[in-house]
């Protein structure tokens, strides 16, 4: 179909299209021009040649009509129309009338008696006929259905007026003329036309050939290879080229350094990371040393051991807790399960019961009406994560408000609180492993939360305002969406 | 202007004269007129002259076909060596052209129609030297032609009909049909609706092949020689009706010419077919001879027209 669509076609068929039509134009408007000069200098010459003719004739058959010789009269009229009527021009007819109309002589005798009127068929003929005999002057007339042209030219003997010669050329020299002029203007335009493309091909290909090697360099730079392009010459086109080339290697440039800086923030995000596992795990450590400490330096006091157990014991299910949180993603199963509106319902009671007593009053709109496709554990995670900080996020109380609604493939949810907010400047980095602007929280939550959602292939935004309280958007694609239970 | 058909017309063929395009024939037609103008003054310049020792000077008339101008230069050629005089063959348009000649001497002989040589010789202008032999006999007829593709099948027909005579004083042309027409009740001059004179019998062949006119009276040798010459010509006519025969126009002789110049050029038209040369002419005009008859032979010519209600 796109070939249809003339802006669709590459520019190696279009230019060589336009210039052929441009050449095929100019060659037609021209030689159009110069037929139809030519048709009209020839007409006019025809004409002349008619009423010269006429002319001929009436010079030299006046004598012999003023006598009645119609016999002289019929010869004047043969051999001047033989004579004048050879080669280019061809005498259709010829004929010498009197004053009265009748036939004095005529080059088609038998049809045409001497000495009777003219006999005429038809209005056009009678119209001829009747301007013929009306004539004072030499003239030339023109038939309706331009297959002659008719010299006219009146007989005077002596100055008086004894009859009309009239001469009848056709005009099928002049159409055929024409019509071969038309012709060779018709072959020169096709001949043009050839010529014409080839130099457009040739043009196409000068102009769309470096066009091209822009082009697929320019994938190949969109696929990371950069490779540089020689265009010769200095037009345009070999400035883009240059062009390009600069930008080319700009953009490498540029993407070496931001490989770099990816490498650098990578090892310092591992580096943080590290930082912070050895921090967090460090302080359990520490303190389990201590008691383990404490307990082997007083053997005596076997009650230590009771008294020490359960720090310890408090200690390590706080590493496991950490190094559980770093490995959520292989904890997590990958499976996905049909999951209606309940699954989401099912996190409501935890958070009730989280926020009993703390002045936070819930708002809860679940709005998801069909069973969908996903991974439950994960989704139940990421959204109590969410939740758990936003009761957090409300040490004074305030309202919870929690919303989830299908769109199209998406499963949307949103958690919103009226509680602390967060600090522009910390917006950027909520989202990092091990920050956490909350005293005793391992500074992974939301850490969790982002790869568990990424995982699932969703995504998280936040908006906060210091003071007033955030807003959690979370979109999750899911299957299976619809219009009751999925048939999956 | 002069009027230059009846001064004379030295019948020179035209297409000849008109070749090349158009604008080219146009001032070729000028020089046509002028070279016509230029020949008229050429051939009337030693008219007066009468010298004794210039040339004899015969006229051709309607009765012979006279454009085949290469015969007659050889013909006058041949005729020069008998004669030991060059001789030099004239033209004119019409027969009363020829009879005035012989009137005022401008002519030593001629080849007259019958009829002409009957009212000259009445005249006392002229005496009888030779008649030809036309396919064995001396004698010739009109005939009356029609287009080959006329239904016409007689000369009564043709009334209301366009109708080409050759000339007022011809037998053939003009004397017979007439008194063919007056034998069987009709008024010749009013007979026809138009009617015209082609000045030759060829013309008038020709008139009636074009259908210029539907028909005409014509000398029978000149139409025989023209449908052996020139059969496309003649075969576009039919005859529908020959007349009785007369004696064949003859050669005859101004009565004031010298009697020896007389006698020897009566001599050479009589001894034409005694040698090889003379037997060769008058082939080509397909003669057998000449003879020399009475001048008796021509009074069923001189008794016709005494009987017409002529013009």
């Amino acid at each position: 179909m796109t070939m249809l669509r003339p802006s669709a076609w590459s520019l190696s068929i279009k230019l060589p299209v336009i210039v052929c039509l441009v050449v095929v134009g100019v060659a037609a408007v021209i030689g159009a021009g110069v037929v139809g000069k030519d048709r009209i200098e020839l007409r006019e010459a025809l004409s002349d040649n008619a009423r010269l003719l006429a002319r001929w004739v009436a010079a030299s058959a006046a004598e012999p009509m003023l006598r009645d010789d119609s016999w002289s009269v019929y010869r004047i009229l043969r051999q001047v129309t033989f004579e004048g009527g050879s080669g280019e021009t061809e005498v259709v007819t010829a004929m010498v009338l009197d004053r009265e109309g009748k036939v004095s002589a005529h080059l088609q005798p038998g049809e045409n008696p001497i000495g009777l009127p003219l006999v005429v068929h038809g209005d056009s003929e009678a119209k001829l006929l009747a301007a013929a005999l009306g004539a004072h002057a030499p003239m030339v007339l023109e038939d309706e259905d331009g297959k002659f042209v008719e010299g006219i030219a009146p007989v005077f003997a002596g100055g008086k007026y004894v009859g009309v010669v009239r001469v009848r050329l056709s005009t099928r020299q002049l159409t055929e003329t024409t019509r071969e002029a038309a012709l060779v203007v018709l072959a020169l335009a096709l001949g043009l036309a050839v010529l014409g493309s080839l130099i457009g091909i040739r043009l196409s290909l000068g102009a769309v050939r470096p066009l091209r090697r822009l082009a697929d360099a320019m994938a190949l730079l969109g696929r990371g290879n950069h490779a540089p392009v020689t265009i010769k010459g200095g037009d345009e086109i070999a400035q883009l080229g240059e062009s390009f080339n600069r930008m080319a290697a700009e953009v490498a440039g540029k993407q070496r350094l931001e490989r770099e800086l990816a490498q650098s923030e990578k090892s310092a995000a591992l580096g943080r990371i590290a930082a912070g596992v050895a921090h967090e795990v460090n302080n359990p450590l520490a303190g389990i040393l201590n008691c383990l400490s404490t307990i082997k330096d007083h053997p005596e006091q076997p009650d230590l051991v009771a008294r020490y157990l359960p720090p310890i014991e408090k200690g390590l299910h706080r590493i496991r807790a950490i190094v559980q949180d770093l490995l959520v993603e292989q904890r997590a199963e990958h499976a996905s399960e049909l999951c209606g509106p309940e699954c989401l319902d099912e996190l409501r009671d935890l958070i009730v019961a989280e926020v009993h007593g703390t002045g936070i009053t819930l708002d809860w709109d679940n709005r998801v009406d069909a069973p969908v496709q996903v991974n439950r554990p994960r989704l139940q995670q990421a959204v109590l994560n969410l939740l758990k900080n936003a009761a957090q996020a409300m040490p004074d109380g305030g309202r919870l408000k929690f919303s989830a609604s299908l769109d199209g493939g998406l499963l949307r949810m949103e958690i919103e609180d009226t509680g602390i907010g967060i600090a522009e400047e910390d917006l950027r980095h909520i989202f990092d492993p091990f920050f956490s602007s909350r005293k005793g929280g391992t500074g992974l939550g939301l850490w969790i939360t982002l790869r568990l959602l990424n995982s699932m292939g969703g995504g998280i935004e936040v908006r906060s305002e210091p003071g007033k309280g955030s807003v959690f958007h979370l979109h999750v694609p899911v299957e299976g969406e619809g219009h009751g239970p999925a048939q999956q | 202007m002069p009027y230059l058909s009846r001064r004379g017309s030295v019948r020179l063929p035209a297409m000849q004269m008109f070749k090349g395009s158009w604008p080219a024939s146009w001032s070729t037609a000028r020089g046509w007129f002028g070279g016509v103008v230029l020949l008229v003054l050429a051939l009337s310049m030693p008219l007066p002259a009468q010298a004794a020792e210039g040339p004899v000077r015969i006229a051709l008339t309607a009765a012979a076909v006279r454009d085949e101008l290469p015969f007659y230069d050889r013909w006058a050629a041949y005729l020069g060596r008998k004669l030991g005089r060059p001789v030099e063959f004239v033209q004119r348009r019409s027969y009363r052209d020829i009879i005035e000649m012989l009137r005022t001497g401008e002519l030593d002989f001629s080849w007259v129609c019958s009829y002409s040589f009957v009212q000259a010789l009445d005249a006392g202008l002229v005496d009888l030297v030779a008649t030809p032999i036309f396919r064995g006999k001396p004698l010739y007829q009109s005939y009356i032609i029609v287009p080959r593709d006329s239904p016409t099948t007689d000369l009564m027909q043709l009334e209301g009909k366009s109708f080409a005579y050759t000339d007022p004083d011809s037998n053939t042309g003009y004397i017979v049909p007439r008194a063919m027409l007056r034998d069987g009740g009709r008024n010749p001059e009013r007979f026809f609706r138009t009617v015209f004179f082609t000045w030759d019998h060829g013309q008038a062949i020709e008139a009636v092949a074009d259908k210029v006119a539907d028909g005409a009276a014509v000398d029978s040798y000149v139409w025989e020689y023209l449908a052996a010459q020139r059969p496309r010509l003649a075969e576009r006519t039919r005859i529908i009706q020959r007349s009785e025969e007369f004696s064949f126009p003859p050669m005859v002789a101004r009565r004031g010419v010298d009697p020896d110049l007389r006698k020897r050029f009566s001599d050479a038209i009589l001894s034409m077919a005694a040698d090889a040369e003379g037997r060769r002419l008058l082939g080509e005009m397909m003669l057998d001879g000449f003879v020399a008859l009475p001048a008796s032979s021509y009074d069923k010519v001189r008794a016709l027209p005494t009987a017409l209600p002529l013009r």
